[in-house]
């Protein structure tokens, strides 16, 4: 400051221009209008916020506060900011369909929406898995179906809970579950498996994998899956996975065994693959290998139900859209989607 | 608080002719009501201090033209709770329940003009508290911000994100 003085005539220069037309954000600079907003936690003031005027629509979408926003919600978006950002992975309804972004601003405009909608509606779930879809292989049906890997216990008072595979008599052989998630845009961070501890003779075999890996993706054609529901068995899924996991070593243990993907993924198509690369316990009666698996459990958020994600059916694959329905649907009728409400 | 303000402008004309008191600071509200505060005060107000320490403290007078006598009080209230280390929730929660809008921003003006951090942080969550949950009807009034979209610009704007625009407050003029 040079003189006092002057910055008064300064100050009541702007003071009678707030008078005739306050707006806050001008009146204010950048920095203190910045600090106001810093203490909006919800995405939805902060769009509204850029519908009042031009100035406050500049302000909030040059300033990517919805990202920001996003970002203090959902610390793990952070590794997934690439996917969204430079792959365009997915886009928001009513967004420009190109996938370049000829001036910054309309991609401004384009993260703006993108990050609200993941701020307000990726929504933490316990457990993301929506439905056991199918097993590469199972002993039997009725008992020891892969349906029974959604229930937490081992125990329940139906008797013992688990999917077997049948026996093999090469140990190398790779077994698969599929499990469809509760929305088709996940953000997974972790999955749990817990092998199958039997009781026989006397003894307690754990009929664990000895590897593990994870595939995310999409089917080709939701309404197959729907009808190869009924076939229970499947060897081939006709999906696009875009993503597959390291491999992972199981422990022959009987507890939850924690996977933790090295980056959270945005999962796009709501599909999860589990493999297990082979088997490490023979079950005495017959002499054959076995994989037994008692729980599988997908940490992470799923998208609330009042978006639909339409999946982009062209390459690149996994590219999807998101479109707001104001009623939670129980079913998208056309795409084969259902979800459970 | 009106009495005060006179008993306090009673000692300032007192203080005037009496070059001893020096030591306080005066500040001149834009309305020209003098408040007498401790210096610890005035420190807490950097662009009173900076005023100060530019004129090696030879200047006790200070003019704040643009800050009224209805708002200089709650400012001062505030900086001497800060100093005394008094500023709790239950203290912030009672200073701003006696405020309306209107008051809220000139104060918010007052502490960015006179640059009391405390304050300013202060303020900004209650700002942002009244802009939470609001119809964008709302905030523009509360801002006295003019809608400078075309009808086309803002149809669209509402169309393409139209799920932050549902179930907002009631557009309550005052919640005071």
């Amino acid at each position: 400051m040079t003189t006092f003085a002057c910055n008064q005539d300064l100050i009541l220069e702007n003071m009678s221009d707030v008078e005739t037309n306050l707006d806050l954000i001008q009146w204010l600079g950048d920095d203190m209008s910045f600090k106001v907003f810093s203490y909006l936690d919800n995405p939805r003031d902060l769009v509204r916020a850029s519908a009042v005027s031009s100035s406050w629509n500049d302000f909030v979408i040059e300033n990517g506060l919805c990202k920001q926003l996003c970002l203090k919600l959902i610390p793990e978006i952070s590794g997934v900011v690439r996917s969204i950002e430079v792959d365009y992975l997915f886009k928001v309804d009513g967004n420009n369909p190109g996938y370049y972004y000829a001036e910054k601003r309309e991609l401004l405009n384009r993260n703006h929406r993108v990050y609200a909608v993941l701020a307000f509606g990726l929504i933490p779930m316990n457990n993301c898995i929506s439905q056991a879809i199918c097993a590469s292989s199972t002993n039997d049906h009725l008992r020891e179906s892969y349906t029974n890997t959604l229930e937490p216990r081992d125990i329940t008072e139906h008797g013992a809970s688990y999917w077997s595979s049948i026996g093999q008599t090469d140990p190398s052989v790779t077994e698969t579950l599929l499990y469809r998630l509760y929305s088709r845009m996940c953000l997974v961070t972790d999955i749990h498996v817990q092998p199958f501890q039997g009781l026989i003779n006397g003894s307690s075999p754990i009929y664990s994998a000895k590897a593990i890996r994870f595939r995310l993706g999409w089917d080709n054609d939701p309404m197959e899956i729907d009808s190869k529901f009924g076939l229970r068995d499947k060897t081939a899924f006709s999906g696009i996975w875009t993503y597959t996991s390291p491999i992972f070593p199981m422990s022959q243990e009987n507890k939850l065994q924690h996977f933790k993907l090295p980056e959270p993924v945005l999962c796009f198509g709501g599909f999860l693959q589990v493999e297990l690369l082979g088997s490490v316990q023979k079950h005495e009666e017959d002499d054959l290998f076995y994989i037994c698996i008692s729980h599988v459990k997908v940490v992470g958020r799923v998208l609330s139900q009042n978006f639909i994600v339409r999946m982009r059916m062209f390459p690149p694959h996994g590219a999807c859209s998101v479109q707001y329905f104001p009623h939670a649907h129980t079913r998208w009728c056309g795409c084969g989607y259902v979800s459970n409400s | 608080m009106a009495e005060e303000v006179s008993s306090q402008m009673n000692s300032l004309s007192i203080s005037e002719t009496n070059p001893s008191s020096s030591a306080t600071i005066s500040l001149v509200s834009g309305d020209d009501i003098v408040f007498k505060v401790e210096p610890t005060i005035a420190k807490e107000m950097e662009t009173v201090q900076s005023f100060i320490d530019e004129t090696d403290g030879k200047i006790t007078t200070i003019p704040l033209p643009n800050i009224s006598s209805h708002d200089l009080p709650y400012v001062i209230e505030y900086c001497e709770k800060s100093i005394a280390g008094k500023i709790t929730k239950e203290f912030e929660a009672e200073f701003v329940k006696k405020l309306n809008n209107e008051e809220v921003k000139e104060l918010f003006l007052a502490a960015n003009y006179l640059n009391i951090k405390k304050l300013l942080d202060f303020l900004s969550q209650v700002i942002a508290d009244r802009i939470a949950n609001k119809s964008v009807e709302y905030v523009r009034r509360y801002f006295g911000i003019e809608n400078d979209f075309t009808p086309e610009e803002e149809a669209k704007l509402r169309e393409e994100l139209a799920w932050t625009f549902t179930g907002v407050d009631p557009d309550d003029e005052d919640e005071n």
